[in-house]
């Protein structure tokens, strides 16, 4: 048992990185427009089924990880821009269900064009091996997820606190009516970001393609997960994101190790528990 | 969206759709008969849907919860107690049920709008968790049998096993509580909820615990959930984990919204359309469930009042046409 802690402790680590590429696309969105983008687990669906068909075609993973969170962002910033902006007047329950559609929409074409069955993504080259970490043999892919997510993190990090972009973000986060008063395309801003989510989502889901399986049902698996990240960590908040993702990874991961009866049960404890403390989640502003 | 002082209105559309009822299934077909049973089980459920939705504007994606409570507690005491009647499982299905929507109300109406949809959905995934590793008690994936007990009032028994006697013993309670919480939508609760919709600050300045009567609303919204869940388990004679699924949840979202959120029949339009639609399109294509998402996108984008506003808007137009004719008549 004590010999599995480091490598549970690790997995943890690679699931918490994967949560917080999804979550903090949701997060975003929410802080921003004040939407809860229900299609976010859908394309980070979309992004595994891309690859698995970009892998099919070409047989190159890389390139994957370049066209799917490309064509993902595309398709996030049309929804926004063509569905979810002509609901906006209507209010929250509409924009809510209108995602609530696309996601049942993206859902059933998976179904229809990959068909209603798991597909398996092989790899080759290096990324299939293992590698020795101080005398612990650990698969090169699970690590190679975790850098890609803690190299996402930062190029955000870098993007929202260091340009004028990030500045604008920001401060659409806080007040988007006064941002857009003071002369910024605000509407342009909004579909710009809600695309960056779609892609970062899809991105999450190029990269859980081979560990994962890739199959309808992933989708709302990861989506109560992502849920339970911005609910424990705040509504809106980032920093928020990254702390509830190590948490509900590690869970997670030490869950299944320790009790593996209860593991899925711990998650929803733990978000009851911070309901009732601190219903705006810990590093949400009060209400 | 519900509108005030309609009553004639509502009621001659209750009593239409009981005499339907009651004078359809004579003569047709059994597969007819249990579609029919079908549609009223997801009436009630719908209903019940839209009074979160609609009267509250609380919008939630884990109402499938209830229906699940209500299904599983069903299937659970008529496989544990035996000798129980017919009702007495009813009954202890809804309280289940309804204690279970007080428990889960305390929590989640703490939040409202966005948060509490979040919220809703994070809870229905935590009982289809229980539901399917819960072995021992749920049957798991492979799901419980039950066997409908007889009807037993004292001088006279009946049996439910025919799909006719089914028919008619839902139709007559699930119409019966169909009618009380139309009854109740118009009581000073009902509309106290309704109000509070539009402007709750000014509620709490009148005095009313506004905390209260949500909480009471959606604890009545789970008890009508929990017993369309117990008629769909003691119809079907079988419960799975569909019942609590999220996908049961998502199916009470596309009722309510293609039938309207803007009035109590809304629903109910809805339900029937849906039940009708699925049976006529899987016999047409597998791919049923695209379609109807689309038709979900379509309500949303261009007919946000559902079919319901439409039958409204229309009946309003030809109101309006036969009164300007009479007026043209005047006039000469």
């Amino acid at each position: 048992m004590m010999g599995e802690i480091p490598v549970f402790f690790l997995h943890g680590l690679v699931y918490a990185g994967l949560l917080f590429l999804v979550s903090s696309g949701l997060t975003l969105v929410f802080g921003m427009m004040n939407v809860l983008n229900l299609a976010h687990a859908a394309f980070y669906m979309l992004g595994a089924y891309f690859s698995y068909s970009v892998l099919y075609f070409t047989g190159n993973f890389y390139l994957s990880l370049l066209v799917c969170p490309l064509l993902l962002f595309i398709l996030g910033a049309l929804v926004e821009r063509f569905l979810l902006r002509r609901v906006h007047v209507f209010g929250h329950v509409q924009e809510l269900l209108i995602t609530f559609g696309v996601a049942y929409i993206i859902t059933e074409s998976v179904k229809w064009i990959w068909g209603n069955y798991p597909l398996g993504v092989n790899l080759s080259g290096f990324l299939t091996g293992s590698v020795n970490l101080f005398g612990l043999f650990y698969p090169v892919y699970r690590l190679f997820m975790f850098f890609c997510a803690i190299f996402i993190s930062l190029v955000m990090a870098v993007v929202l606190y260091k340009t004028r972009i990030g500045i604008i973000v920001r401060a659409s986060v806080d007040d988007s009516e006064m941002v857009n008063a003071l002369g910024v395309n605000v509407p342009l801003v909004f579909t710009g970001v809600f695309g960056f989510g779609a892609a970062l989502s899809g991105f999450a889901g190029v990269i859980a393609g081979p560990l994962l399986t890739t199959y309808p049902g992933m989708a709302a698996e990861i989506l109560v997960d992502a849920f339970v990240v911005i609910v424990i960590g705040g509504m809106g908040s980032l920093g928020g994101a990254i702390v509830a993702s190590l948490m509900i990874g590690e869970l997670q991961s030490f869950g299944a190790l320790l009790i593996p009866k209860l593991s899925l049960a711990l998650m929803y404890m733990l978000m009851a528990a911070v309901l009732i403390i601190r219903p705006s989640g810990l590093f949400g502003e009060e209400q | 969206m519900i509108k005030q002082g309609s009553h004639a209105y509502l009621l001659a559309w209750c009593i239409f759709i009981l005499i339907v009822g009651v004078v359809l299934p004579l003569g047709a077909r059994q597969y007819q008969i249990s579609i029919l049973t079908e549609v009223i089980i997801f009436a009630l459920f719908a209903v019940s849907y839209n009074l979160l939705l609609g009267y509250a504007g609380l919008l939630s994606f884990g109402h499938a919860m209830f229906f699940g409570t209500g299904a599983y507690t069903v299937a659970i005491v008529l496989n544990h107690i035996p000798g129980l009647s017919f009702f007495s499982a009813i009954l202890l299905s809804v309280m289940v049920t309804t204690i279970t929507g007080l428990a889960v109300g305390c929590l989640l109406l703490r939040h409202k709008g966005v948060p509490f949809a979040l919220l809703t959905l994070a809870f229905n995934a935590l009982f289809y968790a229980i539901a399917t590793k819960w072995h021992s008690i749920t049957g798991g994936d492979d799901g419980l049998s039950i066997f409908r007990p007889d009807i037993n009032i004292g001088f006279a028994q009946f049996s439910t096993s025919g799909i006719t006697a089914f028919y008619y013993i839902t139709l007559l309670t699930i119409g019966l509580v169909m009618l009380f919480s139309w009854y109740f939508t118009h009581t000073a609760m009902g509309q106290t909820v309704l109000l509070m919709r539009e402007n709750e600050e000014r509620m709490k300045f009148l005095g009313y615990n506004t905390n209260v009567s949500r909480l009471i609303l959606f604890v009545f919204t789970s008890f009508l959930a929990g017993l369309a869940g117990t008629f769909y388990t003691l119809f079907f004679q079988f419960t799975s984990i569909t019942a609590i699924s999220i996908d049961m949840s998502t199916i009470v979202v596309l009722m309510v919204i293609i039938g309207g959120t803007g009035s109590f029949v809304g629903p109910i339009i809805g339900a029937c359309v849906y039940i009708y639609l699925q049976d006529f399109l899987s016999d047409i294509t597998d791919r049923w469930p695209f379609i109807m998402g689309l038709i979900f996108i379509f309500m949303i984008l261009y007919l946000p009042k559902g079919l319901s506003g439409l039958i409204d808007s229309l009946a309003e137009r030809l109101r309006g046409r036969w009164h300007l004719s009479d007026k043209v008549e005047i006039a000469e």
